[in-house]
């Protein structure tokens, strides 16, 4: 079930970068798509259980959690939302020539 | 060895930070890191291959051997070009900054052999080169940034699901991985890989990011940064034999496809991108052979983008019209004819040894790609030209010529590493596929002016495509 929701959101996310016109739209689209993706690390990584694993002197009861997909999920998630910042920099720029930022207008006066 | 490596990776990011702080000296800085790259690739070839795992039992590792060699020689040999190529120009700090810190993550990729190192260090080269791309400035290069930057990274995030997946079978992100994985951790792992490194459909974004960068950049993207989709899957055909196949098969398919691309255009940037895609096809093809092919492609493809940037016009029907400066003419002979393969160059090696590895049905297509080929590079070969005149305005700099003499040096050089090439009947077969070639383009080609539309370039259609190929490769996994 929660995988199902997960995959629908990168679906929905990827659709959205292929048939919503403005630019801003399709970064944003490519955001849900990333969120998809890092909802998928962590329902993988809670697995075999929910537990933070931190050592203790306690009981070791034995459903931790994966920390590995979480820690790798994190650069991952560094690099994306740098990615999302260039990109509305450039969108910016781009914006003052293109104000409505249609990409079907962009690609028409920027290709040779 | 491992300190050594390790430095030699963290040194172009080291020198990328350190040297922003003293813009003077950023370009020696700049290229001494280009040059410790050759170093250490020309030391690599004499080790032993070695690996060294970074951390715990993730499969977090590093793996140097002769294949990571001739990809980190060919980077360090294009980068070092690039950079004598601008050393007279009013580049900024910024921009030797950003080709460094690219130089270095191509450096990592091409040791990785595991899914998340090679993760990061691909998103890694998007951000780089994408600042490389948009360095004008101006509407049309933050545009064509853009695209690229947003198609490499929708890629790179399929790929990251698929390898959680593979994790998810072996609790390991080594290579090694894609054995016993599902079939669309595969599928996914390869979608992000083809489109990241410009290969077959998913790689049509390509013509125009090459065609439409400045020079320099041009040649660095051509030359080295596309590699970096290819090599993980020639790591991953090497040591999963499984895959292999699949490697091989959209080599065959990306050779034929870029050269019937670039067969249609006017446009000399665009041919020779398009004429990128194909050469990618033929480092894909042979798995083994495909680091030496790739230095032969790097070193002929950057000589020829940076005079490509130096000729009066761009549409080759008016240099047809116009007769170009001789000395250009003959780097751009040079190049020309390393890439269709001809003897005494490089490219005629490494062509050898690429269809020396293969059966049957893949050197027949091959041999038809080199056909191609051929007929690609007369386009330029036939060019007409004629000496400099001495009242020209515009004299070629100092640092085109440091840059190509490099290229064209190590183009006769690199023969070195598989003389045993030179048997008469390869010597006969070659000359024969270019003459073949040659004769096409005379008879037919000259004549003939025939445009692909663009409709398959559009942003849209390359995004769209990506699904279209997820489930074609989920099938060719499942066959």
């Amino acid at each position: 079930m929660l995988e199902g929701c997960v995959f629908a959101t990168v679906l929905c996310g990827f659709l959205g970068t292929i048939f919503k016109k403005n630019l801003l739209m399709k970064i944003v689209s490519m955001d849900v798509m990333s969120t998809g993706v890092i909802a998928y690390y962590v329902v993988v990584a809670a697995r075999g259980g929910v537990f933070t694993p931190i050592l203790t002197d306690g009981e070791i009861t034995g459903n931790y959690a994966d920390p590995v997909p979480q820690a790798v999920i994190l650069t991952a998630i560094v690099i994306g939302f740098s990615i999302q910042a260039l990109m509305l920099v450039g969108v910016m720029k781009l914006a003052r020539n293109n104000p409505t930022l249609e990409t079907h207008e962009i690609e028409q006066n920027n290709t040779p | 060895m491992n300190t050594l490596t390790i430095a030699w990776i963290a040194l172009p990011l080291i020198v990328g930070f350190v040297g922003y702080l003293f813009p003077r000296v950023m370009r020696y800085l700049s290229l001494g890191a280009a040059i410790a790259s050759a170093g250490y690739a020309a030391f690599g070839f004499t080790q032993p291959p070695f690996t060294l795992e970074l951390l715990d039992s993730f499969g977090i590792s590093l793996q140097v051997d002769s294949l990571s060699c001739f990809f980190i020689l060919t980077n360090a040999l294009v980068t070092t070009a690039v950079i004598l190529y601008c050393w007279q120009t009013s580049k900024t700090p910024f921009f030797y900054l950003q080709t460094i810190i690219l130089h270095g993550s191509v450096n990592t990729v091409f040791i990785c052999a595991d899914f998340m190192s090679v993760y990061v260090a691909l998103e890694v080269i998007g951000i780089a080169a994408f600042l490389l791309v948009a360095y004008p400035r101006s509407d049309r290069a933050i545009w064509v940034g853009l695209r690229y930057l947003f198609t490499s990274n929708i890629a790179m995030l399929f790929y990251l699901v698929g390898t959680i997946l593979v994790y998810q079978s072996h609790h390991s992100f080594a290579f090694t991985g894609l054995r016993g994985a599902p079939p669309e951790a595969i599928a996914l792992i390869f979608l992000g890989l083809l489109s990241k490194g410009g290969i077959f459909v998913s790689g049509l974004w390509l013509p125009l990011t090459h065609a439409e960068s400045e020079t320099p950049v041009s040649a660095l993207l051509s030359g080295v940064v596309i590699k970096t989709g290819a090599f993980p899957l020639l790591r991953c055909a090497l040591m999963v034999e499984e895959v292999a196949p699949i490697v091989t098969l959209f080599g065959i398919a990306t050779a034929l496809l870029g050269v019937c691309y670039a067969l249609f255009e006017q446009d000399s940037k665009r041919v020779l991108a398009s004429s990128s895609i194909s050469q990618l096809g033929w480092i894909m093809v042979a798995p083994a052979a495909g680091g030496f092919y790739a230095l032969a492609h790097g070193l002929a493809k950057a000589a020829l983008f940076l005079t490509a940037g130096n000729l009066p016009s761009r549409n080759l029907k008016e240099l047809e019209q116009k007769p170009i400066n001789t000395k250009l003419w003959l780097v751009l002979v040079m190049g020309s004819l390393s890439m269709s393969g001809f003897p005494l160059f490089i490219g005629f090696s490494a062509k050898i040894l690429t269809l020396k590895s293969l059966t049957f049905w893949p050197t027949l297509a091959m041999n038809i790609a080199a056909i191609g080929t051929a007929i690609l590079y007369a386009k330029f070969i036939f060019l007409p030209h004629q000496p400099q005149d001495p009242k020209d305005p515009s004299p070629v700099k100092l640092g085109y010529w440091l840059a190509t003499g490099l290229l064209i040096a190590g183009l006769f050089i690199g023969n070195g590493f598989y003389y045993e090439a030179y048997t008469l009947e390869n010597i006969v077969k070659v000359l024969a596929i270019i003459g073949v070639g040659w004769l096409i383009h005379r008879v037919l080609i000259q004549h003939f002016a025939f445009k692909i539309p663009l409709i398959l370039e559009e942003f849209d259609h390359i995004i769209g495509v990506m699904s279209l190929m997820l489930v074609l490769l989920f099938w060719m996994v499942l066959a």
